[in-house]
């Protein structure tokens, strides 16, 4: 091919020159262009190797159909891997290299693979790779596959836009028939969006030449512009729809710029007008695949479009009618045309990387440029991505829109209208919900399909490298099924994801088995249409945004502490303070803590306001431990178990009042407790009588434990006495701090006198800063997470989920007693009487003690017994304790409670040592701390 | 067990408000929230729902068929009164004003939304935190509400997307 680009014509800017390099050498094109285009200009045909055999490809399409040329694409130094040369828009300064081809494309290195090409043939990997093992040449062969490169660079600030939009009408393609549409229903007061792939309306418009309804394509597509706009409708140029998802989502990407990240639009539409045009299809035969052979819908676009003429001396084979106005406008712009029928004889192209001529039949042509029309294949993707049917058409020869999706309806050529004014018709009566008048086509076609056992190497899909003879080999071997096919051959698996190769393969498959082709069927069509940036569907949800964590209203104050901050149960919580190493700071924290005492921020415990008539009988309902009986001013350590019996979470509840009470749940389990004491309530009981109020995050909790957190509380100068006798264990007071109502639980997560202090969370920071104040006389500090984790498991207090699964019963944990005797019905409670709940050997919480000496058992090990080791437990928390001054453990054993003293064998990474089994508490087990 | 804390951002000032192409979002502090439940609520409270407009410095939100959340309304008991439950939660909710021409292109980035789509409830999904979603004193003044720890989450997602709404 020897293109060039013409006088006048196309929707060029040729008033401006934009320079721009490829394969290392420089080349002008103007604003309009793609880079495709620019190329095509300059001359220079070949623009692509072959994914297999490296075969030397010229572009064959116009638009998104294009499989050959692929071009990693640089420009200010940034740079985007394969990206289609007829799409890229062409901007100046531009560094451009074909992917999979070095030093370039005209002259690859890799092209020596075409003379293997006997042996390479589809599966080949399959078959030779596998003895001895195909590890051994898995890198390699990753090495020598792929397209283009990654840079290992960022682009600044390449994130995608998002945003959500509906309307009535969504019109996809701006072509004639779909502006017809769109206007029609924009004009009879529908909110219509229509979306068009290139910067400029038109379609297939420029490539058609002549006139629209007497007046020429610019003109009618001004007024049509226009009529849309003052109507209220929106047109969104150089976006792609490229998948239909449930409910009439439709995802848009609009093109942003070179290496600034597209738009993506979730468009949900209550109709939708498919006006995606229809695509001309290969012929196949020998070395159909020589730069030089191009689709004649495609050198018909580059002429209309963008000025350029592909070649001098061309000869046209097609088996339709659609092409005629294209060598009419060929012929015009100065080409020399010659029509051949491709039904006189065998085809094959002549030359190398220079298309010389072509042989048809007996006939031999010369000519630098060859221009295939194998008949029009309507663009059905998004039809199929919505569910819709596809009928085979005899008289199109093409899939066309069969049964409809709901809320879609096909016009224009996308639903084999190929006919200018009929399509109008069409698409202006579907537009308003009428049925379109029947009209006669005027397109014709004479089946030209793969003949099997046909001469010479004739290609299927371009990129892949699939020929006819690899469809052959793939149904001798049986792989008959197109989706089989597919796979094995990797036909329609490339970039452009079969939107040229599919129909060839499929009608080979036919001719081969003998079959009709819409017997065979066609592969599955899935989203994305087009290859779109997974940034796409990323967006500004990256980094923190990902996952964003719950925050704490102290972080500031937690900073400036030092503190080493992770996630625990959704929230960003300090795990240690102090800028230490952790095992440092968390044993100097239990240290502290355990001779004075440690504030702890426990802001996310759950504070889940119950409350109501029938209250106090649906928390005794949702609680496995009764809590009926609860007086106001008390408080309830209990749990609440699954339907099944397991547990579910553990904590505190508080009774405010005879119909107020307060759970304060696990931190991670607010939403879930939340969530399931809302359906409890709507199921079984009055939802009239019954109301669950989340307020956690009113209230900061700050927790003082430890000897001396009384005489830290003392310091606050509370209305309240704080004395063991007067406020005791399990008890809950309301007082006022600063000018704030606080609220005061006596309870103890660590074994020591502990209070639990909330107060509305705008004033935590004056609680904080009196606290630390008031700690800092005593020698007591803040504690993380890490620390109360060592504090509560040397009293054996569980975590839930940690320390318990998704088996474990109360009474595994040593809370049999309202299972026995517990009369009112709650929750869980057939699930603790299952076969299940009365085995003999259910898991249950032990503690385990190792030999003087012995470090820390690592969390996860199993606890096993017996000549052939069988795993019986496994250990849940493992500290070193530093007011024990010797590891600690807690695990899960199989009749544990009944194993204390045993010696048990901990298995762990095939390392055995040995744990005696004891009780879950290891400090203080009769409480004296509890109450000082 | 490991420092991340370097992987999250410090907790930012909220005295600088963020402004965008025809945008901007402000941290606003109402003086009281109190969520109100009973079977009769939206009977005895008129609670905006979407896409109205809220007038009045003291208003309700219409969160479901029993619960509504007043804003800024009198003090009152917390509890159970006989008829209604009442729960002080003035600081449980980060509010957070939008306004601006492009202010309701802002709120489409976080969830579908269309003023011709009416809801008789606030509270809905936006950019995959729960929120309450109303339109203030004007018809481009937008109020979000999300549970407080979630705030800066929601602070720092808006000031992602409105670097986003260049043309």
């Amino acid at each position: 091919m020897s293109g060039t680009r013409t006088e006048t014509g196309g929707l060029i800017d040729r008033t401006k020159t934009l320079r721009f390099r490829f394969d290392g050498r420089g080349y002008a094109g103007h604003p309009g262009d793609t880079l495709a285009s620019a190329l095509l200009a300059n001359g220079v045909r070949v623009l692509g190797r072959s994914f297999k055999y490296h075969r030397p490809r010229g572009v064959w399409g116009g638009w998104f159909d294009d499989p050959n040329a692929i071009l990693d694409v640089g420009l200010d130094g940034n740079a985007i891997p394969n990206c289609q040369a007829t799409t890229t828009p062409l901007l100046d300064g531009m560094e451009s290299r074909a992917v999979n081809a070095w030093p370039s494309a005209a002259r690859d290195v890799k092209g020596g693979l075409d003379l293997l090409h006997r042996w390479l043939g589809a599966g080949f990997y399959y078959k030779t790779f596998i003895w001895p093992d195909w590890h051994l040449f898995e890198p390699t062969i990753r090495r020598m596959a792929g397209l283009g490169a990654v840079d290992g660079k960022t682009i600044p600030d390449y994130v995608a836009d998002q945003i959500h939009d509906s309307c009535d009408l969504l019109v996809v393609g701006g072509g004639a028939a779909g502006l017809a549409a769109a206007r029609a229903a924009a004009e009879a007061g529908q909110d219509v969006v229509l979306v068009e792939d290139h910067a400029d309306l038109g379609g297939g418009l420029y490539r058609r030449g002549g006139e629209v309804e007497g007046r020429s394509p610019a003109d009618w597509l001004a007024e049509q512009r226009a009529a849309i706009e003052t109507a209220g409708g929106c047109i969104l140029s150089s976006t792609t729809a490229f998948g239909v998802y449930d409910h009439g989502l439709v995802g848009l990407a609009t093109d942003r710029g070179f290496a600034r990240a597209p738009r993506l639009t979730r468009m949900r539409a209550r109709r939708t007008l498919m006006a995606t045009g229809a695509l001309d299809r290969p012929l196949t035969f020998a070395d159909n695949d020589r730069p030089g052979v191009m689709s004649l819908q495609a050198a018909a676009e580059y002429l209309g479009r963008y000025g350029v003429l592909v070649g001098r001396r061309i000869v046209v084979l097609s088996n339709n009618s659609a092409g005629q106005s294209a060598v009419a406008a060929l012929r015009a712009a100065g080409a020399e045309v010659v029509e051949a029928d491709p039904a006189d004889g065998p085809i094959r192209a002549l030359g190398g990387a220079r298309l010389n001529g072509v042989q048809v039949g007996d006939r031999q042509l010369a000519c630098d440029s060859l221009l295939v029309s194998g008949g029009l294949t309507p663009v059905v993707h998004l039809w199929r991505h919505a569910g819709g049917k596809l009928d085979w058409s005899e008289t199109a020869n093409a899939f066309l829109p069969g049964a409809a999706p709901e809320g879609m309806a096909a016009i224009g050529a996308a639903n084999g209208t190929f006919n200018l004014q009929a399509a109008l018709e069409e698409a202006r009566a579907v537009a308003l919900g009428k049925p379109p008048a029947p009209s006669a086509s005027s397109y014709t076609i004479r089946p030209l399909w793969p003949e099997p056992g046909a001469k010479g190497r004739q290609w299927i899909d371009f990129q892949h490298d699939v020929t006819l003879k690899d469809i052959e080999l793939a149904a001798r071997e049986n792989y008959v099924s197109v989706e089989h096919l597919k796979r094995y051959t990797t036909l329609g698996m490339a970039a452009d994801q079969g939107k040229t190769s599919n129909m060839a393969g499929l009608a080979a498959m036919a001719a081969i088995q003998g079959r009709p082709i819409p017997e065979v069927g066609t592969t599955t069509f899935r989203p994305p249409f087009v290859p779109v940036p997974l940034e796409l569907y990323h967006g500004a949800r990256r980094g923190q945004l990902l996952n964003p964590l719950k925050r704490l209203a102290l972080e500031p104050q937690h900073r400036q502490a030092g503190a080493a901050l992770g996630e625990y149960g959704g929230w960003l919580r300090p795990g240690w303070y102090g800028g230490k190493p952790a095992r440092d700071a968390i044993r100097d924290e239990v240290q502290m803590a355990r001779s004075s005492a440690g504030i702890f921020d426990g802001s996310p415990l759950g504070k889940i306001e119950v409350m109501g008539p029938d209250a106090a009988a649906f928390v005794d309902f949702v609680y496995y431990n009764t809590v009926a009986t609860l007086k106001p001013g008390h408080i309830r350590y209990g749990f609440m178990l699954t339907e099944s019996g397991a547990v579910y979470d553990d904590g505190v509840i508080a009774r405010l009042g005879s119909e107020h009470f307060v759970i304060s749940c696990s931190s991670s389990h607010v939403d879930g407790v939340e969530t399931m004491l809302e359906s409890w309530r709507q199921d079984g009981n009055d939802p009239d009588r019954i109301f669950v109020h989340d307020a956690t995050q009113h209230w900061a909790t700050l927790a003082v434990t430890g000897p001396k957190a009384r005489e830290i509380l003392g310091a606050l100068v509370l209305d309240l006495n704080l004395s063991r006798d007067v406020f005791p264990h399990m008890s809950f007071r309301e007082t006022i701090f600063a000018g704030t109502p606080l609220r005061i639980a006596r309870v103890s997560f660590t074994g020591d006198v502990s209070f639990e202090l909330s107060l509305r969370t705008a004033k935590a920071a004056d609680l904080w800063a009196a606290l630390t104040m008031a700690g800092a006389e005593h020698g007591a500090g803040p504690i993380g997470i890490e620390a109360l984790s060592v504090l509560r498991a040397e009293k054996g207090f569980i975590i839930i989920g940690k320390d318990t699964d998704g088996e474990t019963m109360p009474h595994d944990l040593g809370f049999g007693g309202p299972r026995q005797k517990k009369k009112t019905a709650f929750v869980g409670d057939r699930g603790l009487h299952s076969e299940a709940a009365n085995a003999p050997d259910r898991r249950q919480l032990v503690g385990l003690s190792v030999p003087e000496g012995s470090p820390a058992l690592p969390t996860g090990a199993h606890l096993v017994t017996g000549d052939k080791p069988r795993s019986e437990g496994i250990v849940t928390s493992s500290y070193i304790s530093p007011t024990l001054d010797r590891p600690i453990a807690l695990a899960l054993l199989a009749r544990g409670a009944a194993r204390h003293g045993e010696v048990l064998r901990v298995w762990h990474m095939g390392q055995v040592r040995a744990a005696t089994v004891t009780p879950p508490c290891a400090l203080d087990p009769k409480g004296a701390r509890l109450d000082a | 067990m490991r420092d991340d804390g370097r992987k999250w951002d410090a907790p930012p000032e909220y005295s600088q408000p963020l402004t965008g192409a025809g945008v901007r979002a402000a941290r606003v502090w109402p003086q009281r929230q109190v969520l109100i439940s009973a079977p009769d609520v939206l009977a005895r409270i008129e609670a905006a729902g979407w896409p109205g407009v809220v007038r009045g410095d003291s208003y309700a939100l219409s969160l479901r068929r029993d619960r509504v959340l007043e804003v800024d309304g009198p003090p009152r008991d917390e509890g159970w009164d006989g008829r209604q439950a009442v729960t002080e939660v003035t600081d449980a909710y980060a509010v957070i004003q939008i306004e601006g021409p492009q202010a309701l292109a802002l709120c489409r980035r976080g969830t579908e939304l269309s003023l011709s789509h009416p809801s008789r409830s606030v509270a809905r999904q936006m950019f995959g935190l729960p929120v309450f979603l109303y339109r203030w004193q004007t018809e481009d003044r937008f109020r979000l509400h999300t549970p407080r720890g979630y705030g800066q989450a929601l602070w720092q997602t808006l000031a992602a997307h409105m670097r986003q709404m260049r043309p």
